[in-house]
């Protein structure tokens, strides 16, 4: 009976009297200094930080590796704060091939030198793409253009080109000019400024937005889309330009854009880089292909060497 | 000596919550000691997981300074998070919280592969404890690089540390608390469980006037407002109205316990009377003690008159002259009278409790326990005569067994009772040799009567032919014996005729002394020549009787001769006669101066044919024959030898003396 009761006892005992888990000796005090080691001849990818750098990342990362196997050249994708940190970087040298819109180009263009050498094909098939204005669905204000007087504005950027250039061109083609508008404000920080402006529209901080088209694509699951209502569409201009910072060797150049034009969607790879970054191809194009732009840039009295 | 209720019931209470503030103690701190880590598991996991989706951004950018901020603000986030660092693909550490370099060992020391959301290792310094956690920074299935965070212990430890004090203390106070709560509870109980123990001693020691109940506020009485002295209930402090018979209350229900108790449940003296199991106990005990003192008391009368019956039934049974003795089943035997002790020679204490193998020889012993067996068997009584020879002579006895059956027809045991039945036995042999002597008496009278008539004519024959020879001569003398001797057989053939034959009496009233003198007349001359004198001492009065006057002649005749034949010569016979004071019988003695009979003749004179007399002078059927006539006549015959005169007196003297005591038939 005694023998049971110990035994008994023991079951209910033993349970919480389990070793701790083991832990591995480690020592500490044995220390190194953390020292980045420098690479050389890197060519930089950047990318104009329109969406945040988690998408421009997701985007053009295959790109950018089935460049680097292509050419054989190392390049690495690097990613600015800012569209003008983009710009600066550049006339910096520090970012050899920027992909940009075509407002930023023609002021790289201007300002530092840089030289256009493939366009990207939208994944519309459109060699050219639109800005978008946008308002919340259930704003009763807005009906039509005309009513964004006195309204306030939320564009992408100043230096976005279907963020800001061309809807101020269609609203400058419309009557609207930039005082008319109760306040006009570009989207804050480094990175995402598409989905900043929606969002910002979307919260009813501002009652109209302009976005590049196909922007709204990129909040789809994070937003109600049924909320939002695009109440214009501005007219197309040439698309998004891959631009090489002066003075980068032709080679370079060359073989990168070898590589653009190697890209074909029949091949199931390159569909699917193509895919990843929304191209549907990229083909070689020169500076004369911005001038529409440059005309634009013009009617709207922007300095393009600010 | 073993521990008390009271010292049991403490010691099982307090080893029982000591076991359970043990079990609880080592469970409660085990669990939430594992619940914590978890916790501090997954709190580090979470931490990791927030940390590594906001490094995207920074590690895309190259921004060592979002890096070291977001770093910096994890691990202020809380004081126990060791450091963070950040390494980049390759495996090189690109950002880390350290001061003064990074600490080479950890960089290796865990790692996560893409395919996992992050990797755990317990982490021993030597002073410190903690959990290091390698979580992928990843894009998609990008990886961009791994974070690392560490998370010490000690926080888990102090708070494992507090619960265990907690535990420890809760369980203390609890025994405390429980000790006082459990001596409140328990002090009524083991005082009232110690005075039953003494009170059950009390009773167990004879002294059944124990009071174990306690004393109440209320008694029946004050509840029921009632006076009535005679009810045994009334101002009974120690005894509950419930357990009392004869109860005088008007909602009272007449009987014990067992019938009153139903009823007695719904009056308000039993609802707030009544107390909890103890008192009920308590209450049931006093109560139970009165009802075995009155019990006790009718049994002890019961014994008594037990033991007094008892003592009568043995009284009986050792005054029976039968032998009676009780077997059990096993043939033990359980009970003997004296007359079984005696016939042991045994004493009662010696046979009680034995078997036929102790108290008779192999030989008996063998033939009482076969015929024990066939009892048992059978069930059949057995009922036998036992020759007994011994140094004493032959005895015999009547035996009965009876086999005694118990409620299930079985046999229970062995009743056996014997009576000495020598004398019996004397007597039957003794009836057996008279009925073997009147079957000869009966034949002897057949061939008397078949040769009466042939001897008549040889005597009629031998006379004519005694006339016809000279009277002197040697013929004449042999016909004259040939006719003495017919005469002879002629007198034996008609005393065996007599004694066989029954004639019709010829009842009449007579004087017996008269009868007397009549044949006193016919032998007085014969007895005068052989100088025998008769004395005749008469009742005064007339001796009338009713009766055969022949047959009582008869008597007297017989009597008369066998007295002359004692005397032979030179003697007295005395006759006497005399009434009985009532007038109701006759005596008639008639006594001789002869020979006497001997103590052992004197048994079988009355035997036919039974004579002391010579060849010539007795058939041996007289006295026979007058035994027959006075049983006739519904008297009787004794007689005396020597007479009864000298055996009254004492003096010495010889002779017989025959008393013939007659009814006189008159009224």
């Amino acid at each position: 009976m005694k023998i049971i009761c110990l035994f008994l006892f023991s079951l209910l005992i033993c349970p919480g009297c389990g070793d701790d888990e083991p832990a591995i000796k480690v020592d500490l005090k044995i220390k190194e200094q953390v020292i980045r080691p420098h690479e050389p001849d890197v060519i930089t990818y950047a990318y104009l930080p329109q969406y945040s750098h988690t998408v421009s990342y997701t985007r053009h990362h295959l790109l950018v590796s089935y460049l680097r196997k292509k050419t054989g050249l190392n390049i690495k994708q690097i990613f600015p704060d800012t569209f003008d940190h983009h710009m600066c970087m550049v006339g910096e040298n520090k970012i050899d091939i920027s992909f940009s819109n075509p407002f930023v180009y023609v002021k790289m263009a201007r300002k530092y030198g840089a030289k256009a050498f493939a366009r990207s094909i939208e994944a519309s098939g459109r060699e050219n793409f639109r800005g978008q204005i946008i308002c919340r669905k259930d704003n009763v204000a807005i009906k039509n253009l005309s009513h964004c007087v006195q309204k306030r504005w939320i564009a992408v950027d100043s230096t976005s080109a279907a963020g800001f250039l061309y809807p101020l061109g269609f609203f400058l083609d419309h009557g609207i000019e930039k005082s008319d508008f109760k306040e006009i404000a570009f989207a804050p920080g480094p990175g995402g400024k598409q989905e900043k402006v929606i969002l910002a529209v979307y919260a009813g901080k501002y009652d109209i937005g302009t976005i590049r088209e196909g922007a709204l694509d990129v909040v789809v699951g994070k937003i109600d889309l049924q909320q939002i209502r695009i109440l214009a569409m501005t007219a197309p201009y040439p698309g998004w330009v891959y631009a090489a910072r002066k003075d980068l060797d032709t080679s370079v150049v060359e073989k990168i854009q070898q590589a653009f034009k190697a890209l074909d969607m029949k091949n199931a790879t390159h569909e699917r880089i193509l895919k990843a970054a929304h191209f549907a191809a990229v083909i070689s194009s020169t500076d004369s292909n911005f001038d529409s732009v440059r005309e634009l840039v013009t009617k709207t009295d922007i300095n393009l060497t600010q | 000596m073993k521990p008390g209720f009271r010292k049991k019931i403490y010691a099982g209470f307090f080893s029982l919550l000591l076991i359970q503030g043990l079990v609880l103690f080592f469970w409660v701190s085990h669990v939430m000691k594992s619940s914590l880590l978890q916790e501090i598991k997954n709190r580090g996991i979470s931490i990791g997981t927030i940390l590594s989706a906001r490094m995207v951004e920074p590690m895309l950018a190259m921004d060592f300074l979002r890096m070291r901020v977001l770093l910096d603000e994890t691990v202020q986030l809380e004081q126990d998070i060791f450091y963070t660092f950040v390494l980049d693909k390759e495996g090189r550490p690109l950002i880390h919280t350290f001061d003064r370099g990074f600490p080479t060992a950890l960089k290796h020391l865990n790692s996560v592969s893409d395919d996992h959301n992050g990797s755990m290792k317990l982490l021993d310094t030597g002073d410190k404890l903690f959990y290091d956690y390698a979580l992928p920074v990843a894009i998609d299935t990008h990886r961009l690089g791994t974070l690392r965070l560490g998370l010490l212990r000690t926080r888990a430890e102090k708070a494992v540390a507090k619960i265990m004090v907690s535990a420890v203390v809760s369980i203390v106070f609890t025994i405390f608390i429980a000790g006082i709560v459990g001596t409140i509870l328990l002090n009524p109980i083991t005082k009232s469980i110690k005075k039953l123990h003494e009170s059950s001693e009390q009773a167990l020691r004879g002294n059944l006037d124990v009071k174990t109940a306690p004393m109440l506020g209320k008694n029946c009485w004050d509840i029921m407002n009632c006076h009535k002295n005679q009810c045994p209930a009334y101002k009974n402090y120690h005894h509950r109205c419930w357990y009392m018979a004869g109860t005088l209350c008007p909602t009272c229900v007449e009987g014990e316990y067992a019938k009153k108790i139903d009823s007695c449940r719904q009056c308000q003296v039993y609802r707030k009377c009544s107390g909890d199991e103890i008192q009920s106990l308590a209450e049931s005990f006093d109560a139970m003690t009165l009802s075995l003192k009155g019990n006790l008391s009718s049994l002890k009368d019961a014994e008594a008159v037990l033991n007094e019956q008892k003592a009568r039934l043995q009284t009986i049974l050792d005054a029976i002259p039968d032998f009676i003795s009780l077997q059990d089943d096993k043939g033990r035997y359980i009970s003997v009278n004296k007359a079984f002790c005696d016939m042991l020679n045994k004493e009662k204490e010696d046979i009680v409790g034995k078997f036929n193998d102790d108290l008779f020889p192999p030989g008996l012993t063998r033939q009482y326990n076969k015929e024990d067996r066939q009892l048992f068997t059978s069930g059949l009584p057995l009922i036998k005569e036992n020759k007994i020879m011994d140094e004493k002579g032959i005895s015999w006895l009547h035996v009965v067994k009876i086999a005694v059956m118990d409620g299930s027809d079985k046999v229970a045991g062995l009743v056996c009772s014997g009576r000495d039945i020598t004398q019996l036995k004397a007597v039957q042999e003794q009836l057996t040799h008279a009925q073997k002597m009147e079957s000869v008496g009966r034949l002897a009278a057949g061939v008397a009567h078949e040769i009466n008539t042939p001897l008549g004519i040889i005597l009629g024959y031998a006379q004519i032919l005694l006339e016809d020879v000279e009277q002197e001569g040697q013929i004449h003398d042999d016909v004259a014996t040939i006719v003495k001797q017919t005469r002879i057989c002629s007198r034996i053939v008609a005393d065996l005729l007599s004694f066989s034959r029954s004639r019709e009496n010829i009842i009449s009233e007579f004087d017996m002394n008269g009868a007397i003198d009549e044949v006193l007349d016919v032998v007085v001359h014969t007895f005068g020549l052989h100088h025998v004198d008769i004395h005749r001492s008469y009742y005064p009065g007339p001796l009338k009787i009713r009766g055969d006057k022949e047959k009582l002649k008869q008597v007297c005749i017989n009597l008369l001769n066998n007295a002359f034949d004692a005397i032979e010569q030179d003697g007295v016979i005395s006759i006497h006669t005399d009434l009985e004071a009532t007038a109701r019988e006759i005596t008639i003695s008639i006594s001789d101066t002869g020979h006497g009979i001997s103590r052992e003749n004197i048994v079988k004179i009355f035997e036919p044919f039974y004579t002391t007399k010579g060849p010539d002078k007795g058939t041996g059927l007289g006295l026979s024959v007058t035994f027959g006539i006075i049983k006739e006549h519904n008297g009787s015959i004794d007689v005396f030898s020597p007479p009864l005169s000298f055996l009254e007196t004492g003096t010495h003297g010889q002779g017989t003396q025959f008393v013939v005591t007659l009814p006189t038939g008159l009224d």
